[in-house]
């Protein structure tokens, strides 16, 4: 077949998922898909493999691998119809890496005969200021289920859906917001058969793969060969118990990557454990940073890679375990690997980010409306120093890149007012590069009392430095109620916290790491930090 | 009456003289002056006026579109800038929105913020979100902050306070006290830069102001002093990113409003040639050597984005919606590490440029590419100003077929398809993902390399009909002869849509009613060519998101069923649907003032004596056709001897001085007296 022509269609089946997701967030309803992009869209090969993916957060990478083989396993290929829907959001059966990520699927035909599907992902932020125990805490779980069935929507089961959430009006919106983004990309895929052919799609489907693979097999044969270990530790087993430890190996041959987990801690009885869909996709965005940021987010690529962890453990967490904070590992983990393979790439990798997915929920009853609200956002911090730079200060690094809520909107919307935003001097790890600085955010409430959940990592650990640079500053939750003269601590993950009107909370989050020793720091950099106040005693 | 347009751009200077007691147009190419661009317009000038036997002084009109402002903030050389904002938030500035720059690439950076940590100063002020003073402006922390600034040699000072939108009293406080302390500083208050909400946005916007401030002041004073010192009795205009012209004095106050200035113009003369044509519904296409913008105009109007990232610098004021794609004629084709073909961003410029320059480029390029299959001719570009050569193009292609595994006419294809697929990308954004279907568009095809590769475009988006106007490379220029004068103002209240709101929306657009007069006084523009659009942005209560409706008949609605019915079909053609029984706010009020100008009345093109070009064919080459899978024997037309009444049936090529246009099999194109090539694709 041509290669040109096949190389035409590969970007035509980029342009259809990123088509589905252009109409996804311009449809959806909620401000966490809308506004913060909270979703991804991708399209699939008959074989249930990714061809092309738009994914807006990283976490998105390795959500949807699952998805279209636990339907065929359900629903054989025989039993699916023209217009069908499938819904799941369950991390172990493949639906999502957490409850409120929810993936609709459809297969997409072709003169009656399947020719792939199409898939996105969004996350329904229904809010939830509890603490969870196990996976039965975090909500409705759904396995993959048909909810449109030929194209006729199954009332009932959508009954039964829009029963288990806060705000069914607007889940309902989101929700047909991801049905018409399949819609568009089935309908794409159908022209694209129509105009070159069914044969000549699926093999410009395994083209894309084949290039996929071909690419990230290339950069791995840039690793020296050998095998590469780090270990770290998690503040706490997410409900204040001792630090859990992280470990990895990764092993290097040839095109050839294996990374394997053992060694890291049991499953914890926080709800900070990871599901092996987000660990994998926590790989896949760690190997895709660091060896090639423009490699294509699909199939051929994921298969180069072998990632292994043993079941039951804090990143391949089992049933009943609470997954709702996975993030907080998945950051954790991310850096783990960079550690990992910072001695064989020390050009290409960070010191330790801020490591965290640094959060607060706050949730109450609006005096003004007399309506139920909840305020959720997730703040960032500090980027790890690099070998010829500093890091990035204040940012969302590794799997997220959520935008933050302005003041202004904020405010109109919440009885709360934000009191600082600001960057955490001294909070960037010293060294030839200085890691980037924290943020403190500061919010007070306002005429109300209101319930609390805070969720930080590396309050205790802080984020190491690379080849001799410092450590970053360690992140905080602080409370300061009217009559008391300093902060109370509140703890690394807290949640159901009672809050009173004039209560004011702070959270700051971690720096990041330092690159190489400080003594070696440029004294123009130095001097620039010193103006900005960005170093107190630089 | 005398008009003069002049656009600057990065390569070229370009003019365009209309003088309609002869009826005659008159356009000059020049290469620009990138250290004192105003001396290239000088010298353009003067060659030009010479040229025509004008007097400087008989010029009636001068618009200028300029790009020195882009560059400024591109290459980060404005001034010694310093903000004061509320206490708590001057980091604002550099968190921004928290997103780093690339979701995977861990060296990318964030922009150097325009205004460094040390110049940014913290005062006591706050508002609540509906106005409430909850802490009074503390004159004391100003004082102290202007204190510190003057010993810091400031040029520019920046006021960013939050809730501003609903009350800019501190900053029309803080604004006087920097006046009066720091005289000769250029000030920037937010709540006149950019009075709306979300505060980085707003930040951001009046940073960049007033960090431009000084230098577009500075060069569009000397603009306006060098034309007056020419004689010309009549202040000369610059262009705004919004398609219209202002008067020099204002855009000195507002350089943040001519970011998209020469961009903007191509798309304004697009409008018009088209509106000239009967055409109303557009998607521009300008393709030209390291980038190419597109835009859609929707009878006759083109459309408005409120915001937009230049340089990774948030800027929110309204500015025509161009989606720039870094691909053009010079960029180049490269081989990815999985074996992929690719083409850009990277660029060979004007030196050494392409390989067919034969300027020592070795780079395979587009322009290549076309050599190679023929399209583009291999003697002459620039009416013999310039050569082509065909040799070092094929060896360039040659090299990357290697590369590749294919042969040199299969990498060409290649190079085609890719750049191909970025343009559908492009288009796309304008259309499809804002609701519009792009078959029930013209597209308008401009810049060098445009008329190129439009006739595919069209085949591959359903397109049926393209338009080549007469001069395709200096249309930017010519677009500045019939751009209107343009005031964007806009009061931000977030308020429900209901009977009581809009009582309180009346009297916020008289007050800005009553700005837009003034200015329209000042501009001296005579009542019949004023023009007053009002609209609203609107959303669902709990979104996040603005639509901008139009005021259903013009005027300012006293119905609100009617404004909240626009919204509800505005919604249901963006997003999809529409939910008829949820409360929707009004966030903003939006007032354009017009000042319309009477368009050049263009000379009409001779009338052939028949339908058959044969007089404008000057030969025939073997031009690959990806249909035909292969060279096809085509003849070869010159544009400049064509008549209106003309029709040529492709394939075929039509060569003239700055472009050359590309007909496919079956497509069918017509000369217009108007002396524009429409094409008529056939397609679906």
């Amino acid at each position: 077949m041509d290669r040109i022509t096949l190389d035409v269609i590969g970007a035509a089946l980029l342009s259809i998922a990123e088509e589905m997701g252009e109409a996804l967030i311009k449809s959806s309803y909620s401000t966490n898909i809308k506004e913060r992009q909270d979703c991804s869209t991708a399209l699939f090969n008959v074989r249930g493999e990714v061809v092309a993916q738009a994914e807006h957060i990283p976490m998105h990478l390795g959500s949807l691998i699952m998805i279209v083989h636990e339907i065929l396993k359900r629903y054989p290929v025989e039993r699916l119809h023209e217009g069908d829907v499938f819904v799941g959001n369950d991390p172990y059966t493949g639906g999502s890496t957490h409850l409120p990520d929810i993936t609709v699927a459809s297969p997409v035909f072709a003169d009656g005969v399947p020719v792939g599907f199409v898939a996105n992902i969004a996350h329904h932020a229904d809010g939830s200021g509890r603490q969870t125990h196990s996976i039965w805490d975090e909500g409705l779980r759904i396995p993959p289920i048909r909810i449109v069935e030929g194209g006729r929507l199954r009332e009932d089961v959508m009954e039964l859906v829009l029963l288990n959430f806060r705000l069914p009006r607007e889940r309902r919106a989101d929700f047909r917001a991801q049905f018409a983004a399949n819609r568009l990309g089935a309908a794409r895929l159908q022209e694209l058969v129509q105009r070159y052919g069914r044969d000549t799609c699926v093999a410009a489907m395994d083209a894309s793969l084949a290039y996929g693979e071909r690419r990230i097999r290339a950069a791995v044969r840039s690793i020296p060969d050998g095998a590469y270990g780090f270990e770290d530790w998690m503040d706490d087993d997410g409900v204040g118990g001792p630090p859990v430890p992280l470990r990895v190996r990764i092993t290097v041959s040839g095109d050839r990557i294996a990374l394997d987990f053992t060694g890291t801690g049991a499953q914890v009885p926080g709800d900070i454990n990871v599901v092996y869909l987000a660990l994998v996709a926590t790989v896949y965005y760690v190997l895709k940073a660091v060896l090639d940021p423009e490699v294509p987010a699909n199939g051929g690529f994921y298969r180069a890679i072998d990632v292994t962890a043993p079941a039951g453990s804090l990143v391949n967490a089992q049933p009943p375990a609470p997954v709702a904070w996975r993030t907080q590992t998945c950051q954790r983990v991310a850096d783990l690997i960079l550690g990992a393979l910072a001695p064989a790439l020390p050009a290409r990798v960070t010191a330790a980010t801020n490591g965290a997915n640094s959060a607060w929920v706050f949730s109450g009853t609006n005096p003004a409306t007399g309506e139920y609200y909840v305020y959720l956002e997730t703040i960032g911090g500090g980027s790890g120093a690099r070998a010829t730079k500093d890091g990035l200060d204040a940012v969302q690094v590794h799997v997220t890149n959520t935008s933050n809520l302005p003041v202004e909107c904020l405010e109109m919307e919440y009885p709360l007012v934000v009191e600082e935003y600001a960057l955490v001097p001294d909070s960037g790890g010293a060294g030839r590069f200085r890691g980037g600085l924290g943020i403190r955010r500061t919010v007070r409430v306002l005429g109300h009392d209101t319930t609390f959940l805070g969720t930080l990592e590396r309050q205790r650990v802080a984020p190491w430095g690379l080849r001799g640079g410092g450590e970053g500053g360690r992140g905080a939750l602080l409370l300061l109620s009217p009559g008391m003269a300093t902060p109370r601590e509140l703890g690394s993950k807290v949640a159901g916290v009672r809050l009173e009107a004039g209560d004011v909370v702070t959270i700051v989050t971690p720096g990041a790491g330092g690159y190489g020793p400080p003594a070696e720091r440029a004294p123009a950099l130095r001097a620039r930090d010193a103006r900005d106040g960005k170093v107190s005693s630089a | 009456m005398i008009t003069l347009g002049i656009d600057v751009g990065g390569t070229f200077t370009d003019l365009a003289l209309w003088d309609a007691r002869r009826q005659v147009l008159a356009v000059f190419k020049l290469p620009s002056v990138p250290e004192d661009p105003a001396r290239g317009i000088l010298d353009g000038l003067t060659t030009l006026t010479a040229r025509e036997a004008v007097r400087p002084a008989e010029l009636t009109f001068v618009a200028h579109g300029t790009t020195v402002a882009t560059n400024a903030l591109l290459e980060h050389k404005g001034a010694r800038t310093a903000l004061v904002t509320t206490r708590g938030f001057r980091d604002l500035l550099e968190i921004a929105r928290q997103k780093r720059p690339h979701l995977y690439d861990l060296q990318a950076d964030k922009p150097e913020p325009l205004v460094p940590r040390h110049r940014r100063r913290e005062v006591r002020e706050r508002l609540a979100w509906d106005g409430t003073v909850i802490d009074k402006l503390s004159l004391e922390d100003v004082g102290d902050a202007l204190e510190s600034l003057a010993r810091e040699d400031v040029e520019a000072v920046a006021v960013c306070f939050l809730y501003s939108f609903v009350d800019a009293t501190h900053e029309r406080l803080a604004g006087a006290e920097i006046r009066e302390r720091l005289p000769g500083c250029f000030v920037s208050l937010s709540a006149e830069v950019s009075p709306e909400f979300r505060e980085y946005e707003r930040l951001s916007t009046t940073v960049a102001n007033a960090y431009l401030g000084p230098l577009v002041s500075r060069y569009v004073q000397r603009f306006g002093h060098e034309v007056e010192r020419l004689g010309i009795r009549q202040p000369p205009y610059i262009n705004q990113s919004n398609g219209g012209i202002i008067s020099v004095a204002a855009a000195a106050q507002a350089p943040v409003r001519t970011l998209l200035s020469g961009p903007s113009a191509g798309v304004m003369g697009a409008a018009w040639l088209s509106r000239a044509a009967g055409i109303e519904s557009i998607i521009t296409f300008d393709m030209g050597g390291t980038s190419t913008d597109v835009a859609r105009v929707e009878h006759g109007r083109p459309a408005i984005t409120p915001q937009r990232t230049i340089a990774g610098h948030t800027v929110r004021v309204p500015s025509l919606e161009i989606e720039t794609v870094g691909a053009g004629g010079g960029s180049i084709a490269w081989v990815d590490p999985g074996g992929a073909l690719r083409v850009g961003p990277t660029s060979a410029g004007a030196h050494p440029g392409p390989a067919c320059y034969g300027r020592g480029g070795t780079a395979a390029t587009v322009t290549d590419a076309n050599v190679v299959l023929g399209r583009l001719s291999s003697t002459q570009l620039l009416d013999g100003r310039m050569l082509l050569q065909r040799e070092p193009a094929e060896q360039a292609i040659a090299e990357l077929g290697k590369d590749l595994g294919v042969s040199p006419v299969d990498a060409a294809r290649g190079v085609l398809s890719v750049v191909q697929n970025n343009m559908l990308g492009a288009i796309r954004v304008v259309s499809v993902r804002k609701g519009y279907d792009p078959r029930a568009y013209t597209l308008v095809a401009f810049g060098g390399a445009g008329p190129l590769h439009a006739a595919t475009l069209a085949r591959d988006l359903g397109v049926r009909r393209v338009l080549v106007p007469p001069a395709p490379g200096i249309l930017c220029a010519l677009g500045l002869l019939a751009a209107p004068l343009r005031l964007d103002l806009v009061r931000t209240r977030v308020t429900p849509l209901d009977g009581a709101a809009l009582a309180g929306l009346a009297q916020g657009f008289e007050e800005l009613e009553r700005q837009a007069s003034a200015w329209l006084d000042r501009e001296g523009v005579a009542p019949g060519q004023r023009r007053l659009l009002r609209a609203f942005d609107m959303r669902y209560v709990g979104q996040n998101f603005e639509l901008t409706v139009e005021a259903p008949d013009g005027a300012s609605p006293t119905d609100a069923g009617a404004l909240r019915g626009a919204f509800l079909r505005e919604h249901e053609r963006v997003y999809g649907y529409a939910a008829a029984d949820e409360a929707v706010q009004i966030v903003a009020c939006r007032l354009t003032a017009f000042g319309d100008r009477e368009p050049p009345a263009l000379a009409a093109l001779a009338r052939a004596a028949g339908a058959d070009p044969g007089e404008a064919q000057t030969g025939e080459r073997a031009v690959y056709f990806e249909d035909a899978g292969g060279f096809v024997a085509t003849p070869i037309y010159r544009r400049e001897r064509l008549r209106a009444g003309h029709r040529l049936c492709g394939p075929a090529i039509v060569e003239q001085m700055d472009s050359t246009t590309v007909l496919l099999g079956g497509q069918e194109a017509a000369v217009d007296e108007r002396a524009n090539l429409v094409v008529v694709t056939g397609g679906a």
